[in-house]
């Protein structure tokens, strides 16, 4: 774990969960593995307070625990993986997609499993049905039915799945025999249970309950049918909904509108059956994609043919076709997508950061690869001066490499050759951290915002409630207007501009998550074919 | 008993240097000392040697020096006649010159190679260049290099720059003009192949260019003043490449097709990029010059950022 990934996590978890998770949790990703007992030892906080922390961290997944190196007798171990604390970024992210493929249910549903971190569907049902019969008029309510049939949908493609279940030592109730612990290297990866993906049966009528204020609003605890069959939100197949989305926006910016439908229809009809990592969809003969093809798009079989010819031979290389049964069989090329807007994503850094010239050598070393410097500047057509200055810039900053090859044992400046050289693969790694450092940047002004005037926001807070409490109890107009005027006109405007900093401060998180997911992504996919 | 007649050859000195004329003639890459013993082996060691010393001191002959020993060879009538009236250093000099053909010869390797020293080679040179037989012409790669060559020769690329240096200065508004003029030419002829709303094929056919149109297309824009041709043209797209604007695809030509070399084609289209600039530059961060130096509690850290402070009044 690196510093900046340390800093990012402890931000993360200061903001959603508090201090003491915050302590307990950045202690042990720098730790790496450690027991309760060191744990609260090495902390130094109450062992209960440590506890509570481990069920937080656990209950949202971002903790694995597990038989440690002294085997299954010895004490457990935690772990947290920091992966899991990075998606907290990118929430809004998941929700917003929910929204738009399922609508408002569908966001609410998974606005719910993220803020639990496991929940059950039935208690997910009823809590959803609540919240959308809250904000439905009068005399109109949610009906259970609707909010299952969305959450099936959400089940049958693969965004929600059921929490791997954890074998539980000495629990007599389900009579299952002491199983041992799973090892704490080797977390049980969901989508090895065979039900993963099954839908409890359960019987859920009812309709969703307004809440009044006036009543007591506690929701009764039924026991449900589905009492230990959680449900967690699938991060995974969220990301790759998000990268083939990446592919589809960079395919129509290239090409058109028509090619970005015909790779749409490719993906999606590819999505459940490919597996996460892999460097290629499944093949797709050009027959099945016609009958797939949805007939707003109005292309015609020949037209089809001539899209898919023109997607293989384009230099991008987004579709590849791998053999010629069923009129053609075509496949996406996912892996090398990624790089490819990986590679956009460091062009455009170097850009906007250094200038037009600057990027134009390190495309120009990028295709290349390995360059001198009159070559360089013969290539990139600028006056030598200027070159130079550039390629020691970027050389300063680390994006572009030097590399020399002696013509003699001894490297005499003189006679060795020096060779510029970008390397895609750590330059992405060292743009992530980047990413990593502005997103707690920003994190952090965002806190030092809200502090420096925290009194403002408390005054404002306060005049809202009596407000609110006079609305209620039926005040007069005067009344209301001389509330009002507590607060000065500088002071509003304080406030408006604080509140437009916040705004822009939590987009802009948003925007950086963007290049944090698609570096990632690539990144993970040179790992996986490694 | 028949006496054998053993001719006596006459032992003339200008008879010695026909035959070594002649001996040349026969050997055009050069004759050695030996071959000249093996053909008049009668003629003594000094008169050989006065001989092809005279032959030298008019100009008849080169001297050369090649691994085995020393060469001599017949010179050129003509150019005997250039350097009638100069010395043998000079002549030594005009030659070093010559040999080193249109990519000029500094002045230190002429030293080199005539081992003269400098003042004699300085004063050689300005002989010579008073008369018209040299040029001093300056290299690009080097602004302080001087480099000689013949008067007549045309200087290389490779001293001059080419098309894209006017006087030692590369000429960079010459060649951004042409950079947006090439590109500008590809994007609307992109544009009309998208809007003709033909089949998708025929589209992508009709957006490309081959290098030969272009060319023909700046030469009749006519904004250049000196000729360029088709490579220098290929030159300026392919750092429109780089500037990830043109992508280029080869195709296989028939040989005499107008634009072919070697029996292909490069074909040029503008294109669109494929991703907005990206999440991280939109942050003040992501430009920052000493983001490197941010951290809480420094002097230059997230709170007290001026480039954020403004960036979020923006």
């Amino acid at each position: 774990m690196t510093t900046q990934e340390v800093r990012l996590c402890g931000l993360l978890l200061q903001e959603h969960f508090g201090n003491v998770v915050e302590k307990v949790g950045t202690h042990l990703i720098r730790s790496g593995v450690l027991t309760l007992r060191a744990l609260a030892h090495e902390t130094k906080l109450p062992l209960d307070l440590v506890k509570k922390s481990l069920c937080v961290l656990v209950q949202h997944g971002m903790c694995t625990f597990g038989a440690g190196r002294r085997g299954p007798a010895g004490p457990v171990e935690y772990r947290i993986n920091c992966e899991h604390v990075f998606h907290m970024l990118r929430y809004p992210r998941y929700i917003y997609t929910a929204k738009s493929l399922y609508g408002d249910t569908g966001e609410l549903i998974v606005e719910e499993i993220l803020q639990r971190g496991h929940m059950t569907m039935s208690s997910t049902v009823k809590t959803v049905a609540d919240r959308l019969t809250h904000n439905m008029p009068e005399g109109q309510s949610m009906d259970y039915s609707e909010v299952v049939s969305v959450f099936s949908q959400l089940v049958e493609t693969h965004f929600l799945q059921r929490c791997p279940p954890l074998a539980s030592a000495g629990s007599s109730s389900s009579g299952a025999v002491d199983t041992p612990l799973p090892v704490a290297t080797q977390p049980t990866e969901p989508e090895s249970h065979p039900d993963c993906y099954k839908l409890p049966y359960i019987n859920l009528t009812g309709q969703g309950k307004r809440r009044r204020s006036s009543e007591d609003g506690e929701a009764d605890q039924c026991c449900g049918d589905d009492d230990g069959i959680y449900w967690q939100v699938n991060f995974q197949r969220f990301h790759l909904h998000f990268r083939d989305q990446a592919i589809i926006s960079a395919v129509s910016c290239k090409l058109d509108q028509s090619s970005s439908e015909i790779v749409r229809t490719m993906l999606r009809m590819s999505e459940v059956t490919t597996p996460a990592h892999a460097a290629f969809t499944q093949a797709l003969s050009a027959n099945e994609i016609f009958r797939a093809l949805l007939s707003s798009y109005n292309i015609a079989r020949p037209i089809l043919d001539q899209y898919l010819s023109l997607l293989v031979d384009d230099p991008m290389e987004f579709v590849g076709k791998t053999g010629d049964s069923g009129g053609g069989m075509y496949v996406v090329n996912l892996h090398r997508a990624l790089a490819n807007l990986a590679r956009a994503t460091l062009e455009s850094v170097v850009q906007e950061r250094f200038g037009s010239r600057s990027a134009r050598i390190f495309r120009l070393l990028l295709r290349k690869r390995h360059l001198e410097q009159k070559q360089v500047e013969d290539f990139a057509m600028i006056p030598a001066k200027e070159a130079k200055d550039m390629l020691y810039k970027l050389l300063s900053e680390n994006l572009v490499q030097l590399q020399e090859i002696p013509k003699t044992p001894d490297y005499a400046p003189s006679r060795t050759f020096y060779l510029y050289t970008v390397n895609q693969l750590p330059t992405a790694r060292l743009l992530l951290q980047h990413c990593y450092k502005t997103v707690g940047n920003l994190i952090e002004r965002r806190l030092y915002e809200t502090k420096e005037n925290k009194r403002l926001l408390e005054k404002s807070q306060r005049i809202e409630a009596i407000l609110a409490s006079l609305q209620a109890t039926g005040a007069e107009a005067a009344q209301l207007t001389e509330v009002e005027e507590m607060i000065t006109v500088p002071e509003r405007q304080q406030l408006e501009s604080l509140r437009h900093h916040i705004n822009k401060l939590d987009s802009s998180e948003n925007q950086v998550d963007e290049t944090i997911f698609l570096l990632k992504s690539y990144i993970n996919s040179t790992q996986a074919s490694l | 008993m028949t006496e054998v007649k053993v001719k006596k050859e006459s032992t003339d000195p200008v008879d010695i240097e026909n035959r070594i004329k002649e001996l040349c003639l026969q050997f055009p890459h050069g004759i050695t000392d030996q071959v000249i013993q093996n053909d008049m082996p009668h003629v003594e060691v000094q008169q050989r040697a006065m001989a092809i010393n005279r032959l030298l001191s008019v100009g008849q002959l080169d001297l050369l020096k090649n691994s085995n020993g020393l060469l001599y060879r017949l010179k050129d009538a003509q150019s005997a006649s250039k350097v009638k009236g100069s010395d043998n250093q000079e002549k030594l000099v005009y030659q070093i010159i010559e040999d080193a053909g249109n990519k000029g010869i500094w002045t230190r390797d002429i030293r080199y190679k005539s081992n003269l020293p400098l003042t004699e080679i300085n004063k050689i040179l300005k002989n010579l260049e008073s008369k018209k037989l040299i040029k001093a012409v300056k290299s690009v790669a080097a602004s302080k290099k001087k480099v000689y060559m013949l008067y007549n020769l045309q200087p290389d690329r490779s001293v001059t720059g080419g098309a894209w240096y006017s006087d030692q200065d590369f000429e960079s508004e010459f060649v951004e003009v042409l950079n947006q003029q090439c590109f500008k030419f590809l994007q609307s002829k992109a544009e009309a192949a998208r809007d003709s709303k033909q089949s998708p094929m025929v589209q992508r056919n009709s957006s490309f260019a081959t290098s030969h149109e272009v060319w023909k297309y700046i030469c009749e824009l006519g904004i250049s003043k000196v000729d360029l041709s088709m490579e220098d043209i290929e030159t300026i797209l392919n750092t429109l490449i780089f500037d990830g604007k043109v992508e280029m695809t080869i195709i296989a030509a028939k040989e005499g097709t107008v634009g072919s070399v070697d029996g292909q084609m490069k074909l040029y289209r503008g294109v669109n990029p494929i991703i907005q600039p990206t999440g991280l530059v939109k942050i003040p961060c992501g430009l920052c010059p000493v983001f490197d130096d941010c951290h809480e509690g420094g002097e230059i850290s997230p709170s007290n950022c001026v480039y954020m402070a403004e960036w979020l009044d923006f």
